[in-house]
């Protein structure tokens, strides 16, 4: 019984031991921004088809495009601005130019130790044109740096 | 580095000072008279530490008192500074913890004779701390954002688990180690801004925390009390007279000597 107890306190400690010098890593291999996920839908079947091309920019940022003609966007991504609390973007669906207007608050959020802190968003409401867009749908509230659709997009 | 020497240093204690006692087996007596003590401690890993890294002061001390031969009360308090920048942000905690649990001697009382003591702590801690992020720096699609999160106050809590040997290498003078491994039971911070480091506990964004302490004592002996031993019935063996048994051989500490 002794034995067992002494052997048993003695691999605790071990495992501990190993615990506490054990290399930590400090390099970040996670996602760090937050991007609000658009699925693409065509309103006619319902279904999640990418449009011929598609084309995304800030509003005033045209230089700077998301997307560019892109082909094979089932899921676009979309970054928002947390120094503000909306911000538009155009889009261009299959030629068509349309705008997205998002309003959101955002806040500070801890990704970990080594990738630091991030912002999150709480999607409030959004507005769109109806030029190539049929109807905006908000799935999730939450923007965050999860693989999560926020936002159906039908064309 | 400094854990591995630490660890080097604890296992040279324990050898040396095993092997500074007679092995002779004598048949133990029905009873031993065992010094039942109060002992104050401080620990000095956390002052070594901050000796090398400024960025990380912790001060800690603990008071124990035996309540039989086996179990004592464990209450331990400290303050801890804690500095940690990235290239992307800086974070700033400090703040005061407070531990307290029960110790159990796993080594029976004719072996610990009051000046030996290896066994596991089990401790509730509440840590009292203040955070803040004095910069932290975004870039995103829109531009770069330099930003600071102002100072919080918080109240974290955890489970602690302390397995550890403690020996009184002088009259009344013990040194000795424990590995503590903790559990978060909360931060007292919300999801989002969970703290990188609390007192007491370590790192807030890990759900269980890992650590050491090598405590100096003092020890003050309040009472003496009669405990009785269980005579345990002798093992049938093949080995030879004279060969040493497996048990003696892979025990850290002697057998006691009786006249």
């Amino acid at each position: 019984m002794r034995s067992f107890k002494t052997k048993t306190l003695v691999a605790v400690i071990a495992v501990s031991l190993l615990k506490i010098v054990s290399c930590t890593p400090e390099s970040c291999f996670e996602e760090t921004i937050a991007l609000l996920k658009a699925s693409m839908y065509q309103s006619s079947n319902e279904k999640n088809v990418a449009p011929s091309s598609l084309t995304l920019y800030g509003l005033n940022m045209e230089d700077d495009k998301i997307y560019d003609q892109t082909k094979s966007v089932k899921s676009a991504l979309i970054p928002l601005n947390p120094s503000a609390e909306s911000c538009t973007f155009i889009i261009g669906i299959n030629s068509a130019i349309d705008t997205l207007t998002f309003w959101y608050t955002s806040f500070p959020h801890l990704i970990s130790k080594e990738c630091g802190y991030t912002f999150y968003h709480t999607l409030d409401s959004l507005i769109n044109t109806g030029n190539e867009i049929d109807t905006v749908t908000i799935r999730n509230r939450y923007v965050t740096t999860s693989n999560e659709e926020n936002i159906r997009i039908y064309y | 580095m400094k854990r591995i020497s630490v660890y080097i240093i604890s296992l040279l204690v324990i050898i040396g000072y095993s092997g500074s006692e007679s092995w002779a087996q004598n048949q133990p007596p029905d009873t031993v008279i065992l010094p039942i003590k109060i002992r104050a401690g401080a620990d000095i890993i956390g002052p070594v530490i901050y000796l090398t890294d400024r960025n990380n002061l912790n001060i800690e001390g603990y008071i124990s008192i035996d309540l039989n031969a086996k179990t004592g009360i464990f209450l331990d308090a400290g303050y801890s500074d804690y500095k940690y920048s990235q290239y992307n942000y800086e974070y700033l905690s400090r703040g005061y913890f407070v531990k307290a649990g029960v110790d159990f001697n796993l080594l029976k009382p004719e072996t610990s004779k009051g000046k030996y003591w290896a066994g596991i702590g089990l401790r509730y801690g509440l840590s009292s701390f203040t955070s803040e992020i004095p910069s932290f720096k975004y870039d995103s699609y829109w531009g770069t954002i330099i930003t600071t999160i102002s100072s919080s106050s918080s109240m974290g809590h955890y489970l602690e688990v302390a397995p550890g040997f403690r020996a009184e290498i002088f009259n009344n003078f013990s040194m000795g180690w424990s590995v503590n491994m903790r559990a978060l039971l909360h931060t007292g911070t919300g999801k989002d801004l969970r703290s990188i480091y609390f007192p007491g506990y370590g790192a807030g964004d890990e759900s269980t925390s890992f650590g050491i302490n090598y405590f100096l004592s003092w020890n003050i002996p309040y009472k003496r009390i009669k405990v009785h031993i269980k005579q345990e019935e002798p093992e049938e063996t093949e080995e030879t007279e004279g060969t040493e048994s497996a048990e003696s051989a892979g025990s850290l500490f002697p057998p006691a000597e009786y006249p």
